[in-house]
């Protein structure tokens, strides 16, 4: 038997790794993509282990428009805090409602705490928002709010809860903000909070400002068009956020 | 058959509804007043010297401690349906056994259909003996019998609870077939339970076990006593014809209670509220139900009577969930006048299973949902909490909301909805669409009063909570009218898109009825 100088050893150590990481690389690409294919019942990709990792990628709820997913770096996360503020007529509300039609599209279920008691669902229905699969919990005030959303976070099988805190001018304290972000990191789920002013500050992993933009009135007589608005990132824990380039313009049309 | 018999009924029911007495000397008495007859001791009241039979004033003058307890028939009733509860949780076919009104009017027996557990029990002792620790752990103890006949059953768990009133051994009987007529022969025949007008006639007669009433001819006993001794005989043989046990046909679980005293406070109220319903729930969990929508009867001083349902969520076994509901219930709208009696009463719901589907997401369990269901209606109150609804109507705040139910909802929808978002922009590389084919709209509940200036018929500027400042834009008016049959919901509205010069785009209402103006909607 001949012996090998050490170095050698080390080499071929190495490049047996490498090959060995290529492989797992491969494996798990080939995994990802299959977890793709998969029908959403079988919803394991967070969680299928690969060589006895657990794959740590926490995933995204996309909201179905390719632009916005793209700015938002596949859509809002989830097992996290995020937020969307804005003004009266920024279009916050159409944006959580997209995110709300294009999850129940998909067979899943949604719980809307509405502390603002403002959720019309003549709206919602109209964009496509799958009602029955929607809860809608209408707290008299902050606290049976709060306690509303974090009992649907500890509840499997709501993936997205949203929190409409528009009419409140002050959030509810760290020490909420903080229960509800472990809550929904614990369950997986998606908690969005609408409000008018950015209230969650370093809680939430993402943050949108939503500003108006303008109002279309067209024809004569004259009718309510669109509206055109603009949507900012301003905070983003998973991708670095470039003030110039983190915003578009988008726009809701009437029928 | 088998047979669980309570022998002291009265005496149970008070200690299950007040625990707090428990190893204290107290006595069951049939009236309020000093002359009612006491009908139940307890064994620290019987240790003392109090007996039954006696009245209440003699019972008092014996034991200066002695608490007396009033009968209250809604609890006995509660109670000796619990027993049937306890008999199905064993066997699917129980029923309560006849109240016996001569010898032995304390006891309640419920008898149950045996057959078929063996597959569970391997020796019939082993199953009588899980039925009696069962009613022991829910404040019940009695005695237990098994024997090929109901009559039978019952005889001999009456034959144990007369031979041993201390109750430490021989709670359980077991009669193999075909040894009854030898195991009946020397018993009294007053455990048979013959009628009050014939068992004064045997005695007189001189027939005191069932020996003696076997040795007498029979058609000379139905000439001389009647046709009921013959029944009696056929009993007394172990040969009386018997039906089969029903299936309960009803869900319906009652608790109820005469209180002591008028309660004219919701704390006390609640308090015994809370008895009821851990009670309830004891009876669900026995027949492996949750509970239903409650319905509440209180019955009220001066003959007044308040019932009212209580909606839950979903089927639960929480009882925090329904006390804060019942709670809620009676803050909300609190009964006129005091309480003198509370009835609690309950359809009893199937725990709820959902069938896993393979193309569509995993939904929550469905008795969590239920129970979470229950919990935020508990937080958020009664209609607070379901799935959003189109309202039938034209009204354009009109919204309405039904149960929660996504269990039944079998599959994704067929296709995606046509207003979900293209992901190609729309106009231009630098706008995208978000919603679709419709302008999103937040209500306003209640709609907040405007102050507006009008000029030639349109708003030009207003003044409200929402937002103030001159109008930049103007659509409409769109007008809606509606219910002009009934004078307080008829309707006739106004609406116009307006937006504001703060950049807000409002939905402004004409109320021509009120003749007033308000913002009842903002475009987001």
């Amino acid at each position: 038997m001949s012996r090998q100088p050490p170095g050698g050893v080390l080499k071929q150590v190495r490049r047996t790794h490498n090959r060995i990481e290529s492989r797992i690389e491969r494996l798990e690409s080939l995994l990802s993509d299959f977890c793709t294919r998969l029908p959403p019942g079988l919803t394991p990709a967070n969680r299928l282990t690969l060589g006895g990792r657990v794959q740590e990628s926490a995933g995204h709820l996309p909201v179905g428009c390719d632009r916005i997913d793209r700015l938002l770096g596949g859509g809002f996360p989830v097992g996290a805090l995020s937020e969307i503020s804005g003004a009266a007529s920024s279009g916050r509300t159409s944006l959580a409602l997209t995110l709300l039609a294009a999850t129940t599209a998909k067979g899943e279920l949604a719980g809307w705490v509405d502390a603002a008691d403002a959720f019309d669902p003549i709206s919602a229905e109209r964009l496509g928002v799958d009602l029955d699969r929607v809860l809608w919990v209408r707290p008299p005030n902050e606290r049976e709010a709060l306690a509303a959303s974090e009992r649907l976070l500890k509840t499997e099988g709501f993936p997205l809860v949203l929190l409409d805190w528009t009419n409140r001018r002050a959030g509810p304290g760290t020490a909420s903000w903080l229960r509800l972000t472990r809550l929904a990191a614990a369950s997986r789920t998606t908690l969005l909070l609408l409000s008018a002013e950015r209230l969650a500050g370093p809680h939430a992993a993402l943050a949108i400002e939503m500003q108006p933009a303008r109002a279309c009135f067209t024809g004569t007589p004259s009718l309510l068009e669109t509206l055109e608005t603009r949507m900012l990132l301003v905070r983003s824990r998973a991708t670095s956020v470039d003030p110039d380039g983190a915003s578009i313009v988008v726009n809701e049309s009437a029928a | 058959m088998a047979c669980l018999l309570v022998p002291d009924l009265p005496l149970r029911a008070e200690l299950r509804a007040h625990p707090e007495l428990e190893g204290k000397p107290f006595v069951v008495a049939a009236g309020d007043d000093a002359r009612a007859e006491v009908i139940a001791v307890s064994p620290a009241a019987f240790a003392d010297g109090v007996r039954a039979r006696g009245s209440v004033t003699q019972a008092r003058s014996i034991s200066s401690a002695l608490q007396v307890r009033v009968m209250s028939p809604a609890l006995e009733q509660a109670t000796r349906q619990t027993l049937v509860d306890l008999a199905l949780s064993f066997s699917p076919r129980a029923a309560l056994a006849e109240r016996s009104t001569w010898a032995f009017p304390c006891e309640a027996a419920v008898l149950l259909d045996a057959s078929g557990l063996s597959h569970l029990f391997s020796q019939e002792a082993h199953f009588a003996s899980a039925l009696g620790a069962r009613a022991e752990a829910l404040g019940l103890p009695g005695f237990v019998a098994v024997a090929a006949s109901r009559s039978v059953a019952h005889i001999a768990a009456r034959r144990c609870a007369t031979t041993d009133p201390s109750r430490s051994e021989h709670t359980v009987c077991v009669l193999p077939p075909g040894h009854e007529s030898r195991f009946l022969s020397p018993l009294p025949v007053d455990l048979l339970d013959p009628d009050d007008k014939l068992g004064q006639q045997l005695t007189r007669f001189g027939i005191h076990t069932v020996r003696d009433l076997l040795r007498l001819p029979r058609r000379a006993l139905a000439t001389r006593l009647g046709p009921e001794v013959l029944q009696l005989a056929a009993r007394a043989r172990g040969e009386e014809n018997e039906s089969p046990l029903p299936a309960p046909s009803d869900d319906l679980i009652v608790e109820a209670m005469d209180l002591d005293h008028p309660v004219d406070r919701s704390e006390p109220l609640l308090f015994v509220l809370r008895g009821l319903l851990s009670r309830l729930l004891e009876r669900l969990t026995l027949r492996r139900l949750a509970c239903g929508p409650l319905d509440l009867e209180l019955e009220l001083v001066g003959g007044g009577r308040d019932a009212r349902r209580i909606g839950i969520a979903g089927p639960t076994r929480d009882l925090r969930v329904l006390l804060r509901l019942v709670s809620l219930s009676l803050e909300s709208d609190a009964p006129d006048a005091a309480v003198e009696s509370v009835r609690l009463g309950t359809r009893g719901h199937p725990l709820q299973c959902d069938q896993l589907d393979l193309f569509r997401p995993r939904g929550p369990d469905p008795n969590t949902l239920d129970r979470t269901l229950s919990e935020l209606e508990s937080l958020c109150g009664a209609g607070r909490v379901g799935a959003p609804e189109i309202a039938n109507e034209h009204r354009p705040d009109a919204y309405g909301m039904k149960p929660f139910q996504p269990a039944s909802l079998s599959s994704t929808r067929s296709s995606t909805p046509s207003s979900i978002p293209s992901s190609t922009p729309s106009s231009g590389p630098e706008v995208d669409r978000v919603s679709g084919e419709t302008l999103v709209v937040r209500a306003l509940r209640p709609a907040v009063a405007a102050e507006v200036r009008v000029s030639r018929g349109v708003p030009v500027s207003l003044r409200s909570a929402v937002s103030s400042g001159d109008v930049v834009h103007t659509s409409g008016p769109w007008r809606t009218t509606g219910r002009w049959w009934s004078d307080t919901e008829r309707y006739a509205l106004d609406h116009f898109d307006v937006q504001v010069s703060d950049g807000t785009v409002l939905r402004l209402c004409f109320d021509w009825h009120a003749r007033a103006w308000r913002v009842d909607g903002v475009y987001d």
